[in-house]
């Protein structure tokens, strides 16, 4: 074997001319943010207001615990769990059947068609939940479908669009095979196309279940009941201990949900080795499914829904008094005005908010992220930081704009980075969990010839890292957007200060003008981070 | 033996138990449907009976204990009425005033402003009854006492720091400030970056304490609870004193009174009216929104506020 080898040509290595571009592109919109945001033209903060802080931070020490508050809060998890698992359980059914409409398969070569179905959805996805429950509640009134369809509308067309992504992206072998042998398109991608995508499909289910809990939170601060309703209340009088005890009962809820969720992921990805026998059923997956059954059921009946009331003649008279009202939309030059000042803060808001996520969430990743084999104390700090970003995203971002106002100066920058330290909470722990699935061949080879834990982790895990981690950041940026309505219902900038306003003045035909800007402005964001992942695949 | 090979083996009998299971789990829910839900009660009454008088309050001053001891209110109005009397938690100005027009909510406890705005948006609606201070309620203007204010009757000084209304609708920590601002010739929507809205009265008290508002205004029923309990930061001055306004009152919804009679809004006034401190059961109530006693009102006592209300785009 002594074959003369050509020696292997090493690939040139050279800058990548796009991905530059959009990275300059990234750090100038973030500078123009900050510039927005005040950061260079005087005082941001309000060294003053630290001891206003401290009450709120050191009541996490002492959370409310007497007897009576627990019952109440005991009743309001449960009014939560089952607005969440009915509002995922939509979500889903909604999500099986949109993704026939959306997905690239269905549609084949007649990309018109496609892409109208996909702007079709900006509308129920652009509008946070907790504008719809506001929007729903004029309709339905104090029925809890209020609070299922306020999760189950909006969750519906994300799953919708990943759904079909999933069908889209399984391999088509099978389908291809079925279509050639006469099959139907619909039995081809029921037998063909399914199966290999039933996995995916349950993966992101429990996913949405486990945000679910926490859009449930978020209801409640409208009024329609469960731990957010509780947490609003205490809230609105600062009695900070309360708002703990509630804070930790939604952890509680979130860590839950996040465990089984995570024991079904697990298994999906890595399934049970079959064996040389028939294949059988997977008992955890099986208990999965049917545990879900049956919550749904138990759900149905705690919140005591029933189908009447979306048909009942006073709906739809309370439909045609708002529909009425909101149309047509105001177009007046000082509201269009106002607008567009608001549209500009918004973005500026949310390119800070994620950017501080995105920073902050890279520099806990390495020790947020479980690793096996590790020693007690690595340990115990991993658990550590993933507790504490747990709580980061357990803190609805109300609370975090309040009392980031005390010790910053008004403006959007308090706004901003309540958004910011909520996103952290959620970036943080994808980014944990994509550091996982990094290979850890090539940082353990440094380590071994020698490098630092920092070259280490910057040579070794950042490049494979930066590809998953920017996707994420992407994705969570149009997300931003729609939660900036959300700090804005308490003032704290953005559109969200003129979307509150013109609601507590009932100033339907100006709301329809907000709400359609707040749409495009989400619409804008996903194509824009479209064409960025793309550049930078 | 391959055991697949074998009719009724395990896989089919996996799949056939959890089919029961769900049967069984379908017809429980099922079974459910006559329950009244946690969030609400449930739209569809039975026909026979008028279905319980429901009552709320919008959520402003200590929201969190009239909410959790609705019970208190509930029970004390249903012995005095003898109907069955259910108390509907809400958490949001807007929320109720929508409940009230979409006749969720048949008596609720607005501020003056949600009060206005509830009736035009109800035709049909009558005011029942407000508490003696509401004839005349004040509101008072706070400053940090890092801007070296001293107490006046003069909102001049005001005008060049950062400002906080409280929530948007409230009467006292929005509407009827504004309007005395504007009488001393100070813009109410100016301030240096605009006036904030805290969304409550406490978080009015802790902006303004932190001094990342430098003055703020609200309630002087909340702030002299506050000030009671010790609770007001050192750093906190009151500065100013609005004159008297009428402010909140008990709205009744038309659908009630077709439920319970005509002479429902007279059981109603009367009922409020003659709330005794000297009655221990009666006291409780009284305690709970912080009357010595309630009185009569009307429509035209808030002729004021809808006035202002149209002038700051705040009705429509």
């Amino acid at each position: 074997m002594t074959a003369v080898r050509t020696p292997p040509v090493a690939p040139r290595l050279r800058r990548d001319r796009r991905r530059w571009a959009w990275g300059l592109g990234g750090v100038a919109v973030l500078g123009w943010s900050l510039a927005g945001a005040g950061l260079f033209s005087g005082p941001v903060v309000n060294p003053a207001g630290v001891r206003q802080f401290g009450r709120f931070a050191s009541a996490a020490l002492s959370p409310a615990h007497d007897a009576e508050f627990l019952g109440v809060l005991a009743e309001a998890t449960l009014v939560t769990v089952a607005y969440a698992a009915l509002g995922a359980a939509l979500a889903v059914a909604l999500g099986a059947i949109g993704a026939v409409g959306l997905a690239r398969t269905t549609w084949g070569r007649r990309r018109a068609g496609w892409t109208v179905s996909r702007s079709l959805l900006a509308v129920p996805r652009g509008l946070h939940e907790a504008v719809w429950g506001l929007l729903l509640l004029n309709v339905l009134g104090l029925d809890p479908w209020v609070g299922v369809l306020a999760i189950g509308i909006p969750y519906g067309a994300v799953t919708a669009k990943v759904f079909a992504d999933l069908l889209d992206e399984v391999p088509r072998g099978g389908y291809e095979a079925l279509l050639a042998a006469g099959a139907g398109r619909g039995s081809a991608a029921l037998y063909g196309l399914l199966p290999s995508a039933a996995g995916g499909l349950l993966s992101y289910s429990f996913y949405r279940l486990e945000c679910a809990v926490r859009s449930a939170v978020v209801l409640g601060l409208i009024g329609a009941g469960g731990l957010g309703y509780q947490l609003a209340l205490s809230f609105a009088s600062l009695r900070w201990e309360q708002v703990w005890a509630a804070v930790y009962a939604l952890a509680a809820l979130c860590m839950l949900a996040d465990l089984g969720g995570r024991a079904v992921r697990r298994r999906v990805a890595a399934p049970r080795p079959a064996g040389g026998q028939a294949p059988t059923r997977d008992p955890l997956l099986t208990g999965a499914v049917v545990g879900s059954l049956a919550l749904m059921a138990w759900s149905w009946w705690f919140l005591a829904l029933t189908p009447a009331t979306l048909t009942a003649g006073r709906t739809l008279d309370q439909l045609g008094y708002v529909l009425r009202a909101a149309w047509p939309p105001a177009a007046d030059g000082d509201l269009l005005a106002a607008v567009a000042v608001a549209a500009v803060d918004t973005v500026q808001m949310s390119v800070i908010a994620i950017a501080l996520a995105t920073a902050s969430a890279l520099g806990v990743s390495g020790l947020a992220a479980r690793r096996p084999g590790a020693g007690p104390g690595r340990w115990a700090l991993g658990a550590g930081i993933r507790f504490a970003l747990l709580l980061l995203r357990a803190v609805p971002p109300p609370v975090w704009a309040l009392v980031l106002l005390f010790v910053l100066l008004p403006g959007v920058l308090p706004g901003a980075l309540a958004l910011g330290v909520y996103t952290l909470g959620v970036l943080g722990r994808l980014v944990a969990e994509a550091t996982e699935e990094v290979d850890p061949r090539p940082r353990a080879s440094l380590r071994v010839a020698g490098a630092s834990r920092l070259g280490g982790w910057l040579y070794g895990v950042l490049p494979a890292l930066s590809g998953p981690v920017l996707a994420l950041a992407l994705y969570r940026w149009e997300v931003a957007i729609r939660d900036t309505v959300l700090v804005g219902l308490l003032g704290a900038g953005g559109i969200g200060v003129l979307l509150s306003g013109r609601i507590a003045a009932f100033d339907w035909a100006a709301v329809t003008t907000v709400l359609a800007t707040i749409v495009l402005l989400s619409l804008a964001v996903d194509l824009l981070s479209e064409r960025t992942r793309t550049a930078l695949r | 033996m391959p055991r697949a090979a074998r009719s009724g083996g395990p896989v089919a009998r996996v799949h056939r138990s959890s089919l029961l299971l769900i049967y069984l789990l379908l017809v429980a829910a099922l079974a459910g449907c006559g329950r009244t839900s946690p969030v609400s009660d449930s739209a569809e009454e039975t026909s026979s009976t008028a279905g319980p008088l429901r009552i709320g309050a919008i959520p402003d001053q200590d929201p969190e204990v009239l909410q959790r001891l609705y019970g208190t209110v509930a029970d004390s109005l249903a012995d005095a009425l003898d109907v069955d009397v259910e108390y509907v938690p809400v958490t949001d100005y807007a929320a109720a005033v929508s409940l009230f027009r979409t006749g969720d909510l048949d008596l609720v406890w607005f501020g003056g402003l949600t009060g206005v705005q509830a009736r035009l948006q109800t035709p049909g609606a009558v005011p029942i009854a407000q508490r003696d201070i509401d004839e005349e309620f004040h509101s008072v203007f706070v400053v940090n006492s890092a801007t070296g204010l001293a107490p006046s009757d003069d909102l001049a000084p005001l005008a060049g720091l950062r400002f906080t209304y409280g929530s948007e609708t409230s009467t006292s920590g929005r509407l009827m400030p504004a309007h005395f601002l504007t009488e001393q010739g100070v813009e109410p929507g100016g301030f240096p970056g605009g006036p904030g809205f805290s969304g409550s009265h406490d978080a009015t008290l802790a902006l303004v304490a932190s001094g990342t508002y430098e003055a703020g205004v609200l309630n002087e029923q909340v702030y002299e609870a506050r000030a009671a309990a010790g609770e007001i930061d050192p750093s906190v001055v009151r500065y100013a004193r609005t004159p008297a306004y009428h402010d909140y009152h008990w709205l009744l919804g038309p659908g009630a009174i077709d439920r319970f009679g005509e002479d429902l809004p007279d059981r109603l006034t009367g009922y409020f009216t003659g709330l005794s401190a000297e009655d221990p059961a009666d006291a409780e109530v009284l305690e709970l929104f912080g009357a010595g006693s309630f009185v009569p009102t009307e429509a035209s006592n808030y002729d004021q506020i809808e006035r202002i209300g149209r002038d700051l785009g705040l009705v429509n």
